[in-house]
């Protein structure tokens, strides 16, 4: 299955990347997806905070991404 | 109503907006941009934006300061972009019937939308770039 992410902020700096296309096992989860960014991108490896959106809304760690989900890649947030 | 754009806001036209006969009061925020930051000079942002997930993080939020302190109305409106000092980055004004429920509402849109809405701050300082990270844990 062939998964969509996306990188914003300093995660963008850290991969050179705006988005990419990553191979993943069917019933991959949400922390499945992002243990294999991190064993990708050492930067991101070491960051204690590594926040994930599927769809465009905070999820749980457990949920199965489906081929077709948007997933996205960020640190904590600093608006406002 | 929720904006997310590059453009400036007119905080006094907002205000002016936001009255009305049956609200007694409007209770506003307005971040802008500091010359320092955790003790370095800045000179200037940017501000970037996960904008669908903002859009939807923030009508979320606005929703549930409705619901949960009964205020009449709230205006939520973040530019990203490149802004300098003194520049305007956030406004949020709450029109309620009493200043109880004003500024408890205007507290609670501006520290959820710090924990939990994708917009990120980079600082340029005489040292080079960095991307302002905030403090949400997992």
């Amino acid at each position: 299955m062939r998964v969509r992410v996306r990188y914003y902020a300093s995660f963008r700096d850290m991969t050179g990347k705006t988005e990419e296309w990553l191979e993943a096992p069917e019933g991959v989860t949400v922390q499945g997806i992002r243990d294999h960014v991190r064993g990708l991108y050492e930067k991101i490896a070491r960051k204690d905070q590594v926040l994930v959106a599927v769809n465009g809304s905070f999820t749980s760690l457990d949920r199965v991404i489906m081929e077709g989900d948007d997933v996205a890649f960020f640190p904590p947030v600093s608006g406002g | 109503m929720i904006r997310i754009q590059v453009e400036d806001f007119d905080v006094g036209a907002l205000l002016e907006a936001a009255r009305s006969p049956s609200s007694g009061c409007v209770v506003s925020f307005v971040g802008t941009v500091r010359d320092t930051s955790r003790g370095r000079r800045i000179s200037h942002m940017s501000v970037e934006v996960y904008e669908d997930m903002t859009r939807s993080q923030l009508e979320a939020i606005r929703a549930e300061a409705l619901e949960k302190y009964g205020v009449d109305q709230i205006t939520v409106i973040h530019r990203y972009g490149d802004l300098d000092v003194g520049d305007n980055i956030v406004y949020i004004g709450v029109a309620a019937g009493h200043r109880e429920e004003g500024f408890a509402a205007c507290r609670y849109v501006i520290e959820e939308l710090k924990k939990r809405v994708p917009i990120w701050k980079k600082e340029y300082t005489p040292e080079g770039e960095v991307w302002v990270e905030g403090d949400r844990h997992e």
